[in-house]
């Protein structure tokens, strides 16, 4: 039944603007609501503000102005403002820029692009830069490189570590050449920075892109970035102009530069400023804190001589046991403030190996792990711990990154051995391998392995070029898997098991061959739940290490390093 | 005077305004949903527009796209129902902001009543009583004991942090004390990973008594009786009535007068209600202060002749109340019933679906309050209530054999009622002889099975 029209209606709608013109209708004041460029919705302009400037109907990002970003990652009543005031020569003598350029400083507030200054963010001092698109799209002149490379010396000088926020449609067309040296002077002023060993963070925000994506922005030790944020050398437009291409979605976002290895997070808003300080405080350095000192604690942990009863065969299965523990659940077990940092810089981010700067009782430690995955779906994303040629670039460049800040680096051993397929071969799986054993070899930071499942090869090799390298009860280290060994020397990979007791594989073998240092027994099936029993005496023996190695100068650890392989 | 209400809701409680606004001569706006283009409040309203898609967060429930429509239709006043943003204090500032006023309390009072500590307190320092309770965090079974003794057994025993029945226990007696408080400590250990308790005086067999006031903005406040609700299930109420034959009439004088002292402490204006948990010894707390029109106005307003709705927009028209205190008298006994779509036999799972055919009944002391008609579709997004039906008479008996005989009429095909559920309440001897507490439901289920 339609129900149109047949109610009889005491009164009739008026039209606007008929009648009813004595009172005052109902009118939303100036500034209350606003439309949402993003999802088109009306929000209220009140809940944007107070919501970090998000949109509270589709969770997208408005770009925010200078000061409130300032505002909202440091501490009350902290920052003092550098350089204000620094005026262009307009190099170009280019007609109506400085007209512009009034019109603007006068509408915004700012005198520039950006705004420098020394912050404290959740107590830790810093230098800060931040850009501020509303003044010539945040593009790179000469004041801009200025007091970007002003606020990089003076915290070159002072010693500070040094955040910005970037944001910039690149180069100021209006300032031509001149602006373009302006990302040699920057970068120029950072390698001065970075080798003063100094910390530099940088966060792009909506859109970053040109002469700044290429310079500054793109030299962070550690890049964050906003989620969703446009991020790219050439634009979009003149891409797919160029090349006449539908350009895939997603295409120089945020997430798209996570997945090619060139961020190392993408940080909510909310959530940046705790992110920024944590970052701060694990650079910040700090000294070991034994947690338990007594000294038969320790004794307990002699070599176990059951450790040669069992099959080899037993070990390479519990070695793969689905259930056993990997190298996530150890990085919770043993660390605090673990910061995942992603990406190799150059193509992509393994899921392979993780690895990040953490917390190990007072001191930060870089921790890097090679990940199967606890469960099918983990399994197949992390390719069941079989790290590609990105994943070992990764983990290199987070060693280098280890050694300028001094920390030592902890690497979990489990993977069935290095990736082996087209895409790796084409990328140079053999090349990644061998970069990382030359490096690590003379890496100026103390290198620890821990092998807690399979060491499969070369794979494993290239994060175990350590000054010591020990091994699980139950874990495995060999030339390749039994199978491959029985299928290479045997051609019959179906005897594997008689191969994996003449490969010498086990932790007790190893040991007695004096190719690892230690050997830590496990209980009878070992899983996420008792890993303590396993962690426990772990992280006592990590503290010892510590101190041993701590101790040591850059030349006497590598040169220790070297003698242990030497004599191999 | 308002001359155009918009109604941001829907449902019978839309319909029931936008009769209101008729009979007053003020136009009316409906809002709807795309799910609710066929509903009978977008039907019968002067104008009606559409304001989002099917899910309340994009419709109903959605702030900015109803000040839109308001602004788009010139409507001088919304009145927004009850449920979606009827208590929300930031949708009524809103309003003020545009010009528009809102039916109901302004927004300071409704952050006032909607934070349960604030409330709590204005009432205890306006001499309402209120539930006792440890006015600290108290992390130890001696402590707590000690507390308890105070507050007087029985006692419950809650965690700080808890919900889902979790971490509570209750204790008679002070020997009881000690082992209740640590199972509970243990429990919200467990669950919260925190053992910050508190400890309440255990209300035992309470009724759920409330109380109608009615506030102009002049400062004048009248209660119009009160309505018994103690038949609910899963706290939603399904049977209310009044008067309530727990109270006797110098009960009722105390109670509220506790009610207008409460409404006066909030600075309340408009229609409200108070929540009261009553003991059968007589003692009443204050539980929390409503601060919309409810779902069960209607038997207040038969009993009172009362229209509330009506009223509520006199108020917000700046009038003074009509009524003195003197004026209101309860008369007869008025009884509603709350008709669902959903299956009491498969756990009352709703049964949104079209309504095939259908017969309502009539005649003298019946009131159907409904937005269902022969053809129509309910949608599945919204409250499952489809109809109320309000039977008055002389006097309880009476009432509850008019509803008996009322609900034996009531025919709504192609879709599961609670119809039969609410007439094996009305045959059950407890409810009969007026035996009931909140607990009757689940008593009665117990016995079901």
């Amino acid at each position: 039944m339609k129900l149109d029209n047949v109610f009889k209606k005491t009164r009739l709608p008026k039209r606007r603007g008929q009648g009813a013109a004595d009172t005052r209708g109902p009118e939303v004041p100036e500034g209350l609501l606003r439309k949402c460029n993003m999802c088109k919705e009306a929000i209220i302009a009140e809940d944007v503000k107070k919501g970090n400037y998000i949109c509270p109907k589709c969770g997208g990002y408005f770009r925010m102005h200078a000061y409130r970003r300032i505002e909202s990652v440091t501490d009350e009543d902290a920052f003092e403002e550098w350089d204000r005031g620094l005026s262009t020569k307009n190099p170009l003598q280019y007609k109506g820029y400085e007209e512009k350029l009034a019109a603007l400083q006068e509408r915004t507030g700012l005198d520039e692009a950006v705004i420098t200054g020394k912050a404290r963010i959740g107590g830790e001092e810093t230098a800060l830069a931040v850009c501020d698109g509303r003044f010539f799209m945040a593009s790179m002149g000469e004041v801009v490189g200025e007091k970007i490379t002003r606020a990089v010396e003076r915290a070159t000088a002072q010693r500070l570590p040094l955040i910005i926020f970037t944001c910039s449609g690149g180069a100021r067309m209006q300032e031509g050449i001149v602006s373009l040296m302006q990302m040699a002077k920057t970068s120029a002023a950072l390698k001065r920075h970075n080798d003063a060993g100094l910390l530099y963070i940088t966060v792009l925000t909506d859109p970053t892109t040109g002469g700044v994506t290429a310079s500054f922005a793109m030299l962070g030790d550690v890049i964050l970035a906003e989620p969703n944020a446009l991020i790219g050398f050439a634009g979009p437009r003149v891409i797919g102009q160029t090349i006449g291409q539908k350009l895939p979605k997603g295409f120089q976002r945020s997430e798209f530069l996570l997945e090619h290895g060139f961020i190392d997070a993408i940080v909510e808003r909310p959530q940046m400023k705790e992110a920024l300080s944590r970052l701060l405080k694990l650079h910040k350095g700090g000294k070991l804190q034994r947690q338990d000192t007594a000294a038969e604690a320790r004794q307990t942990l002699k070599i176990p001589p059951e450790l040669d009863k069992a099959r080899a065969w037993d070990r390479v299965l519990a070695s793969r046991q689905k259930g056993r523990p990997v190298g996530k659940d150890y990085i919770e077990a043993l660390f605090t403030d673990f910061t995942e940092l992603h990406g190799d810089r150059h193509f992509g981010d393994d899921q392979a190996i993780i690895g990040g700067i953490a917390n190990f009782r007072g001191m930060p430690v870089t921790v890097i792990a090679q990940e199967k995955g606890r469960d099918t779906k983990e399994n197949i994303q992390r390719n069941f711990g079989m790290p590609s040629p990105d994943g070992y670039r990764k983990a290199l460049r987070l060693m280098k990154q280890a050694e300028k800040f001094h920390r030592p680096v902890i690497c979990f051993v489990d993977t069935p051995g290095a990736f082996c397929g087209v895409e790796a071969e084409e990328r140079g799986q053999g090349e990644a391998i061998a970069r990382n054993l030359y490096e690590m070899s003379a890496l100026q930071t103390p290198i620890l392995s821990i092998v807690i499942g399979e060491g499969g090869s070369g794979g494993a090799l290239a994060m175990a070029t350590a000054d010591e390298v020990w091994m699980l009860e139950n874990s495995i280290y060999s030339i390749l898997s039994p199978e491959g060994f029985a299928s290479i020397l045997w051609k019959d990979s179906s005897k594997a098991q008689e191969a994996a007791e003449v490969m010498k594989l086990t932790a007790g073998d190893l040991y007695a061959l004096g190719i690892i240092e230690r050997a830590l027994s496990e209980p009878a099936e070992l899983t996420a739940q008792n890993i303590q029993s396993v962690t426990q005496p772990l992280g006592k023996w990590m503290e010892e290490f510590l101190e041993k190695y701590g101790d040591m100068d850059g030349q006497e650890l590598t040169q220790h390093r070297y003698d242990r392989f030497r004599k191999m | 005077m308002i001359k155009k209400v918009l109604i941001a809701n829907r449902g019978e409680i839309a319909v029931r305004i936008i009769r209101a606004c008729r009979e007053m001569g003020i136009e009316t706006v409906a809002v709807y949903s795309q799910a609710d283009r066929e509903a009978l409040h977008t039907k019968l309203a002067d104008e009606a527009i559409c304001i989002g898609p099917a899910p309340s967060e994009e419709s109903y429930l959605s702030m900015e796209r109803i000040i839109s429509a308001t602004v788009v239709t010139g409507a001088d006043a919304i009145h927004p129902g009850f449920g979606f943003l009827s208590e929300n204090s930031k949708f009524a500032e809103l309003c003020q902001q545009c010009s528009i006023t809102f039916i109901g309390p302004n927004s300071q009072v409704i952050a006032k009543l909607g934070n349960k500590q604030e409330a709590r307190n204005t009432m205890a320092a306006a001499g309402v009583p209120v539930i006792p309770g440890s006015t600290e965090a108290i992390f130890d079974a001696q402590t707590g004991a000690e507390v308890a003794r105070q507050i007087g057994y029985p006692v419950i025993v809650k965690a700080a942090l808890g919900g889902g029945g979790k971490g509570m226990r209750t204790a008679y007696t002070e020997e009881e004390f000690e082992q209740s408080f640590q199972t509970a400590q243990t429990e919200a250990q467990k669950a919260f990973g925190d053992g910050t308790m508190y400890i309440e005086h255990f209300v035992q067999h309470p009724r759920h008594i409330e109380f109608q006031i009615l506030a102009d903005n002049f400062g004048n406040v009248i209660h119009l009786g009160e309505r018994d609700c103690s038949i609910q299930r899963n706290h939603q109420k399904m049977i209310e009535e009044s008067p309530s034959m727990a109270l006797t009439e110098a009960l009722r004088e105390e109670m509220g007068q506790a009610a207008v002292r409460a409404a006066k402490a909030a600075g309340y204006m408009n229609a409200g209600t108070i929540e009261f948990l009553l003991e059968p010894s007589g003692k009443y707390y204050f539980m929390e202060m409503n601060t919309r029109i409810q779902v069960e106005h209607p038997v207040t307003e038969w009993v009172t002749g009362i229209d509330l709705v009506k009223e509520q927009i006199r108020i917000a028209s700046g009038k003074k109340l009509s009524y003195r205190q003197e004026d209101v008298r309860l008369t007869g006994h008025a009884i509603e019933c709350r008709i669902n779509a959903e299956n009491p036999k498969k756990n009352f799972r709703p049964s949104p679906g079209a309504v095939t055919d259908m017969y309502l009944p009539g005649g003298k002391g019946i009131r159907i309050d409904s937005a269902i008609y022969s053809g129509y579709t309910i949608p599945p997004y919204y409250d499952s209530m489809v109809a109320k039906l309000i039977v008055w008479a002389k006097n309880r008996r009476e009432a509850i054999s008019k509803m008996q005989s009322a609900l034996g009429e009531v025919i709504i095909e192609g879709i599961d009622t609670n119809v039969d559920y609410q007439y094996e309440i009305l045959n059950h001897p407890d409810y009969l002889s007026g035996n009931v507490d909140i607990e009757f439901i689940e008593k009665m289920q117990g016995d079901m099975v």
